[in-house]
């Protein structure tokens, strides 16, 4: 019998039916009276290069078009597409160095292959996009940089004056000496180890690729507000922004979230809000919109940071880490985004997972002629996840030590530290995690039976693990505003800013109010996409949703039941914090014989017109609504292992994914279903990167695979069955307990299925996707060494 | 520039539209005849967001049709399955084991269901997995999209008689 | 234009092969004609194809799939790779058509695509179309000037280039009925499952016991066009297709293929494993 009433069930979404039978709107399928189409011109000529010559005016006389829209016609405010710069503290700004570098339209260069540089608006998309045809762009081509060696050779064309090498961000000397995160000594270390391998790894630039293309509306409307309509997964920091850009007070714009198909960090900002915006207001009481093909979702919303690793480990003979030291170059692609970002975080990840003795991490991101890069579900954990499961397998192969029980044996506990200085951990229950998973896949038996094969095919089993964050407090602002009314039937509305952007979050948090309220699911409805009536949240992003989205739940519900108790004390001669709530009755605790039922004090509270000739006219007492302006006190992280059995065709370097067991430290699962949902939805992203997604250029910075021809993920028949373990051990913090599970899952296949092949083939591949191409090659060569050898 | 006439039976209801000769079947249901529930996901034939069934409850990609070849055609949509609030068992299925989450690729995904199901009542783990290939979707792994198909399976057999769509 | 937006052509829909032929002696080497066209769209859309566009959806009888001893095996050109699928007799009698239409795009694409315009596409990365070439089929072509068969060793002429002329419809393609002793498979080679093949192989050997007496190798991605390998082919001819011959068979096949760098493979790779799944694929077909 279940302690909860709603948490732990797996209730249906709230949001499913309407998707299912294809009622459900997203914004391309919105339409509006005198509805005009946009489309942007965009330069596919070069990645880098002055522009010369703009001239729309035969792009103006085609069929169709209304107007023709360039940099001179629209606001030429610098802006940064991202909003994570919104969250960092003030104070932070300077010593991490972001800026903002972009514009609407590219004015004097574009330096990405793909950049915008003025807009078609027309009565039919055909219209629009037959004129950009019209438009002569002339271009004096300049040096193009695609990786961080290139960009910061001594005489690279630079970026932007204010980043000089083009070196977007480095670790700032005021918070990390030395440029350096990290303590002790590591060379010392290195000096003393008895065991050290090292290497240069790659991880590459992976692509969101949300099912819903970036389609966008806004509109001038006769009042003068700017409405826009986007699946924006952070609709107040992007109003914030839109005001910001367009010299417009916050009440001046209004931000409608429309129903968001799939984010993953791809939205954790703007990509073409700033332009529909613009082009909005160059046509006052029309609405405008913009549907982005396919093929430009690569080249205009932000990408996974790739980039160079080094990593250095040493361990003593009986498994003891004594260093790690390790180096991301990453490549920031052409703007600066969230610059101090990734490079930061993956330090961040790196030196939370296991109690290395001495640690040195230096981070660092260039700019390249690529599209941008952002956020991406993982924000740099993926990237480290793969490197050093890696190389920590290959020390653990060269110790002859067993990589799950290393693994129990050295990662960190409540009381260490986590990703953030200061911030210890609350709760960590990856042991149980390994142990189930392990047992679930079979991992002793597996790797003796795979100790010596021999034959073509063979088999092998590997394990990857790491923590992540729920939120991201306190590195950033951590805010969430909640209102619950409740009305005069006992039912309630749920107001908030909450994302949900396919996870299943608005499902989740109504579980949590209703658990707090001891309502039926049912009896609450939620509001949450108008941004004249939702009050701020930061929004989808650090895995943050369900864990300070919840709090904020869980606090303006009790501020409603205060409220409520305050009444009833009156009718029941009570005390109010002698009261509880349960099945919408008020009563003492303990005395649940004597009650009030919620629902008439509800009814009475609005509908109070019983005046007698004695009392005269009662007031009622007004409409209960509880409210709160939310703050995490931790960002309670999660931990997460994966296992996986691969098997390898030693003669083409072909592998096939057996079987994988995902398990997760949760804390509490609010919906276990959406629990795994966001498991098995992460395996299939993580697999991808290591496997078989990249996005790739030719030498002149052209992008060679924007499209799913060329773009390849993993599909239904390339998966294997997936095996979820939830462990439950509370989290001190977390609403209910519970912890976040949106990016963890992401991470642990990359560490588990690249460790599975070298369990299987005795090689590694270094260089992300693994591909049988360079998986074949690394067995040829070790074929050949172990020749030469004999 | 030619334009073309043509007659479409769709989810039951004809429709006459005067189409051009460049206009896909994607862009003609999307923008023509309001059926918004089939979506543009790719436009390359890959992601399968634009599904649609025509006869014997057979899949095709509407964004890789030339609408003025579907003369006297039948279309199937996504919003053709379900009667009102009662759900096909597909819907239904996808709906009580979490095989939708941020629905994009659900269209398409409900319909290329129907049509396996249609073909193949009662289909192993790897057909279901073959069969959905050229639907993609980034949210669930698939792992809950194949549990669905297997019980709307499962729920089917269970009726059989009636119609898959 | 993009995946959203076509470019403006000219869409002809002939309601009989006459029409047809009118419009193709109009239009010349101006118009395309095509089938299920997916493969066309997408070039269309993304300007690597440009010109106008003849669907031959409209004509009449032509989406037959017949098979009998004499004639073999014919195939209309509006017979789409589904019905290849669904058919026993395929599956029975041209284990390499079927193998091929098995894992041919997805289920939307079999749907409409059809053999002959895989076939006229030319791609060297064709998997039906590699099938029907170790198979040995002819197409039929019609014109204003008469019929015409074309053998379809004779069909690919270079880059996605066909022998067909400007004002030919093709109508159909036929396999002739199998051999006694005849065997055939398909492999291809992916990056993921769902994905146009980086490397196929489609073997046809006719058996006389454990003697190779007849041979047509054809391996795919490898060069301009689909390819035969003779040498390969001379090397089991008349031989026993023991470890020695698939051995000989192995080492001769980088003789033959000039694989590229491509978004798919590398050329290295190619040739590393182009000996493994010739081989592979010879003793599928003899399984």
């Amino acid at each position: 019998m279940s302690e909860f009433k709603t948490v732990g069930k797996s209730e249906i979404r709230i949001d499913v039916k309407g998707k299912a039978t294809g009622r459900t709107e997203y914004a391309a399928d919105l339409k509006m009276k005198g509805m005009l189409h946009a489309y942007l011109v965009r330069c596919f000529d070069h990645a880098h290069a002055n522009i010369t010559k703009l001239d729309m005016s035969e792009a103006a006389k085609e069929p169709g078009v209304v107007k023709v829209v360039g940099p001179k016609d629209v606001t030429d405010k610098i802006y940064n597409q991202s909003v994570i710069d919104v969250m960092v503290p003030p104070s932070q700004v300077e010593p991490l160095g972001d800026i903002e570098d972009q514009n609407i339209f590219a004015v004097d260069r574009v330096k990405h292959y793909g950049e915008a540089v003025c807009a078609i608006i027309a009565t039919s998309e055909a219209a629009a996009e037959h004129a950009a045809k019209k438009v002569i762009v002339e271009y004096e081509p300049l040096p193009v940089y695609l990786n961080a060696e290139q960009a910061s050779q001594e005489d690279a064309v630079q970026f932007d004056p204010r980043k000089p090498g083009n070196l977007a961000f480095e670790l700032p000397e005021v918070m990390f000496p030395n440029k350096t995160m990290g303590w002790g000594d590591v060379d010392a270390a290195f000096a003393e180890a008895d065991v050290i391998v090292e290497d240069d790894l790659y991880t590459s630039k992976q692509k969101q690729c949300q099912m819903e293309p970036n389609s966008y509306i806004a509109l001038y409307d006769d009042e003068g507000r700017l409405n826009c309509w986007t699946s924006t997964q952070m609709p107040k920091c992007v109003h914030t922004k839109l005001a910001d850009i367009f010299d417009l007070p916050m009440s001046r714009v209004k931000l409608i979230q429309t129903t968001v198909g799939g984010g993953f960090g791809a939205r954790l900002g703007m990509v073409l809000e700033p332009h529909i915006c613009a082009l909005a207001l160059a046509m006052p009481g029309h609405p405008i919109k913009v549907q982005s093909p396919r093929e430009e979702d690569w080249l205009t919303s932000p990408s996974r940071h790739p980039g160079d690793w080094k990593v250095k480990l040493g361990f003593k003979k009986d498994g003891t880490p004594v260093a790690a030291q390790a180096s991301f170059a990453s490549y920031k692609g052409a703007y600066y985004l969230d610059g101090s970002g990734v490079a930061a975080c993956a330090g961040a990840w790196l030196q939370a997972v296991y109690n290395w003795e001495n640690l040195a991490y230096q981070g660092r991101t260039y700019f390249t002629n690529q599209p941008v890069c952002g956020a991406y579900r993982g924000y740099g954990n993926p990237q480290q996840t793969f490197v050093m499961e890696s190389m920590i397998d290959r020390a653990l192969a060269e110790l002859d030590l067993d990589p799950v029980e290393w693994r129990k044996k050295w990662h960190k506990n409540v009381g260490d530290g986590t990703w953030f200085p200061g911030v210890k951990y609350s709760s960590v229950a990856i042991d149980p995690c390994l142990e189930q998973g392990s047992a679930a896949i079979g991992w002793k038996e597996k790797r003796a039976k795979y100790a010596n094969q021999t034959g073509t095919k063979r088999r092998g089993v590997g394990v990857g693990m790491t923590t992540h964050t729920s939120g991201a407090f306190p590195m950033l602002l951590e805010h969430t505003v909640c209102s619950l009314k409740l009305n005069e039937d006992a039912s309630a509305n749920l107001t908030f800013a909450c994302s949900d952007i396919g996870q299943g979050s608005h499902t989740a948090l109504r579980q949590i109010a209703a658990e707090a309220l001891d309502f039926p699911t049912d009896d609450i409805s939620l509001n949450t996409s108008d941004g004249d009536i939702t009050g701020f949240d930061i929004g989808a992003h650090a895995s943050r949703t369900l864990y300070v989205g919840g709090g904020a739940v869980i606090e303006a519900v009790n501020d409603a039941k205060r409220q409520v108790f305050e009444r009833a004390a009156k009718l029941l001669e009570a005390n109010p914090e002698d009261l509880e709530l349960k099945d919408k009755q008020v009563f003492v605790k303990g005395s649940p014989s004597k009650s009030v039922s919620l629902k008439d004090m509800l009814h009475k509270s609005v509908f109070n017109y019983d005046a007698t000739a004695e009392t005269g006219p009662n007031f009622a007492e007004g409409q209960i609504e509880g409210y709160s302006s939310y703050n995490p006190k931790h960002c309670s992280p999660p931990w997460a292992a994966t296992f996986i059995e691969v098997e390898v065709d030693m003669e083409t370097g072909e592998y096939e994914l057996i079987e994988m067991v995902n398990t997760h430290d949760i804390g509490r699962s609010i919906n276990p279903a959406i629990v795994e949902g966001q498991m098995e939805g992460g395996a299939q992203h993580g697999l991808g990167m290591a496997l078989s997604e990249e996005l790739y250029f030719d030498e002149d910075g052209k992008v060679l695979n924007n499209g799913f021809t060329d773009y390849k993920m993993l599909g239904p028949s390339d998966l294997p069955k997936m095996t979820n373990i939830i462990v439950e051990e509370p989290d001190p913090f977390g609403p209910y307990g519970a912890k976040s599970v949106g990016e963890t899952g992401l991470c642990t296949p990359l560490g588990a299925v690249a460790n599975a092949i070298f369990n299987a083939s005795g090689v590694q591949v270094t260089d992300l996707p693994i591909t049988p191409e360079k998986l074949l090659k690394a067995i040829k060569e070790k074929e050949a060494a172990e020749k030469a050898a004999a | 520039m030619s334009h073309h006439t043509i007659n479409l039976t769709i989810n039951g209801m004809p429709q006459t539209v005067t189409v051009e000769g460049n206009e896909t079947l994607l862009e003609v249901l999307r923008e023509k005849v309001d059926q918004t529930d089939v979506k543009y996901g790719c436009g390359t034939g890959e992601c399968g967001a634009c599904t649609v069934l025509v006869e014997d409850n057979k899949p095709i990609n509407s964004c890789l049709t030339l609408a003025a070849t579907m003369d006297g055609r039948s279309i199937t949509t996504v919003a053709g399955l379900a009667k009102g609030h009662d759900l096909h068992p597909v819907q239904q299925a996808f709906v009580e084991d979490f095989a939708v989450q941020c629905g994009y690729c659900t269209p398409g995904m409900v319909l290329k269901s129907v049509a396996l199901l249609s073909e193949n009542p009662e289909p192993s783990e790897e057909e279901i997995r073959h069969y959905l290939e050229g639907n993609i979707c980034r949210c669930t792994g698939y792992t809950k999209i194949v549990t669905a198909v297997q019980n709307a399976s499962k729920n089917m057999v269970q009726y059989a008689g009636g119609d898959a769509a | 234009m993009s995946t959203r937006v076509l470019t403006k052509f000219d869409l002809q829909v002939p309601k009989d092969i006459p029409e047809a032929l009118d419009v193709l002696d109009n239009y010349k080497d101006t118009i395309t004609p095509v089938a299920g066209g997916s493969d066309m769209m997408v070039a269309w859309k993304l300007g690597l194809e440009s010109g106008n566009a003849m669907s031959v959806t409209a004509l009449p009888g032509l989406d037959y799939l017949t098979y009998d001893d004499n004639e073999g095996l014919r195939i209309g050109a509006l017979a789409t790779i589904d019905q290849l699928l669904k058919s026993d007799i395929v599956k029975e009698k041209y284990p390499a058509l079927w193998e091929a239409a098995e894992v041919f795009a997805t289920h939307q694409i079999k749907n409409t695509a059809t053999l002959v315009g895989n076939c006229l596409r030319a791609s060297p990365a064709g998997d039906g179309s590699a099938a029907a070439y170790a198979l040995g089929a002819t197409l039929t072509f019609v014109s204003k000037e008469g019929e015409r068969q074309e053998h379809i060793d004779n069909l690919f002429t270079g880059y996605a280039q066909t022998s067909r002329k400007p004002n030919e419809l093709a109508t159909e393609i036929t396999i002739p009925a199998p051999k006694a002793g005849s065997k055939s498979a398909f492999w291809r080679v992916t990056r993921v499952n769902e994905d146009l093949a980086k490397l196929n192989v489609a073997a046809y050997l006719e058996m006389d016991g454990d003697t190779c007496t007849e041979a047509r190798l054809v391996m795919g991605c490898v060069g301009p066009t689909l390819l035969r390998l003779p040498k390969c082919e001379a090397l089991l001819k008349g031989s026993k297709v023991d470890e020695a011959t698939l051995e000989a068979v192995a080492n001769t096949v980088n003789d033959e293929i000039t694989p590229i760098d491509d978004k798919r493979s590398t050329a290295e790779y190619r040739r590393s494993v182009a000996p493994v799944f010739l081989k592979r694929t010879i003793l599928k077909a003899l399984s």
